[in-house]
């Protein structure tokens, strides 16, 4: 663990800001931007990074949803629900991390890099699942008012199982990798669960503040995450996806997300060749 | 609606908090590295980090009991029990105790 420095904060704070930046601009958390260049770049310990990713996580969601709360958007209980799961496979998640060594992280987190950039490709023109506007939103299911279409958008939530089982998955991913696992939840909640994607975000991004807690707690106990780092990580983050949802909103996402999917398959190899030491 | 509101009340106080802690707390550290009181603000800021989503379902186990969901106040209770339970291996990982 290198030294707590002016230089080496300010390059954290950057890093921090640069992968909120793109996480804010792709829908995605940073982590999965932030981590490989923690660990990879500035060789911290996997578990290091991964602890600061997720306290970047947990703010990242607070401050997202405290914007939307009350907009109807985010949809409280489905994501309450889905809590249930992502913070047993994140609890889950945080202890066998401990005895996991780094080189199988590393080889995991290519493995998760490269679902998540076939997952951004495979999507570049998918916009939305077919509404029935006459649907009866049920116990679960949610509305709420789209700007763009002036209207009420309604939607029901299928299969719950499926959700819920890939809430169990990504609460596990999140705390083994130090990422959000919004990645792997949200495509699922939008293909599969007849959930809007911007309401499947929505929820997803609430969750992940629960999510991400339930691991990082477990690095914090076990003296694997440095206040000073996360505190300029944290900062960081929360510049950088200011500035992505302040600025971002216009830019053309396509070619952002081809050349993320670049970034990740380059990212995905180095963890690869690190971990196969 | 009004859980949606008391949520995004907590949620923002713990931003606030947190991020007023975190930046005044590396600021200090980086001029004086060894100094008790930055250390002490660092930490402060990231358990409030921590505890900001915890805050946030036991406000939802308070509304939802409030309103008679119980089966939503049992979920919100299962959630909590979870994050406690995450808490507690954190505290038998440190080394410390």
């Amino acid at each position: 663990m290198p030294a707590l420095t002016v230089t080496l904060a300010l390059i954290i704070f950057g890093i921090g800001a640069g992968s909120g930046a793109l996480g804010a601009l792709l829908g995605l958390g940073g982590g999965v931007f932030l981590v490989p260049f923690l660990n990879l770049v500035l060789g911290f310990p996997f578990g290091a990074a991964a602890a600061i990713s997720l306290t970047t996580v947990i703010a990242t969601s607070s401050t997202v949803s405290a914007g939307r709360a009350g907009k109807q958007l985010i949809n409280m209980k489905l994501g309450m629900l889905l809590e249930v799961a992502t913070a047993a496979g994140s609890f889950l998640g945080g202890v066998t991390a401990q005895f996991i060594s780094q080189s199988v992280l590393q080889k995991m987190f290519g493995v998760v890099a490269i679902a998540v950039a076939v997952i951004m490709l495979s999507r570049l023109k998918r916009r939305n699942v077919i509404l029935d506007p006459g649907a009866d939103p049920g116990r679960l299911g949610g509305r709420y008012y789209e700007h763009e279409s002036g209207a009420d958008v309604i939607y029901r939530v299928k299969r719950l199982p499926v959700a819920i089982g890939a809430s169990f998955v990504a609460g596990n991913v999140s705390s083994l990798l130090g990422i959000g696992g919004g990645i792997i939840k949200v495509p699922v909640l939008n293909a599969w669960c007849g959930i809007p994607l911007r309401a499947a975000a929505a929820t997803s991004a609430f969750m992940i503040g629960v999510t991400a807690t339930a691991g990082a707690v477990i690095y914090y106990g076990h003296g694997q995450l440095q206040p000073a780092l996360a505190a300029a990580a944290v900062l960081g983050v929360q510049v950088g996806s200011w500035g992505g949802m302040r600025f971002g909103a216009a830019a053309s996402s396509k070619w952002l997300k081809v050349m993320m999917a670049i970034v990740l398959f380059i990212l995905a190899a180095m963890m690869f060749v690190r971990g196969g030491r | 609606m009004k859980l949606e509101r008391a949520i995004g009340a907590v949620l923002r106080a713990g931003v606030l908090v947190s991020s007023a802690c975190l930046t005044l707390g590396l600021l200090m550290t980086l001029i004086n590295p060894n100094g008790a009181l930055p250390q002490a603000l660092l930490n402060t800021g990231i358990i409030v980090l921590l505890a900001t989503p915890v805050a946030r379902v036991v406000v939802s186990i308070a509304q939802y009991t409030l309103e008679r969901d119980w089966t939503f106040a049992m979920l919100t209770t299962v959630v909590f029990l979870e994050l406690l339970a995450s808490a507690v291996a954190a505290l038998v990982f440190n080394r410390k105790l």
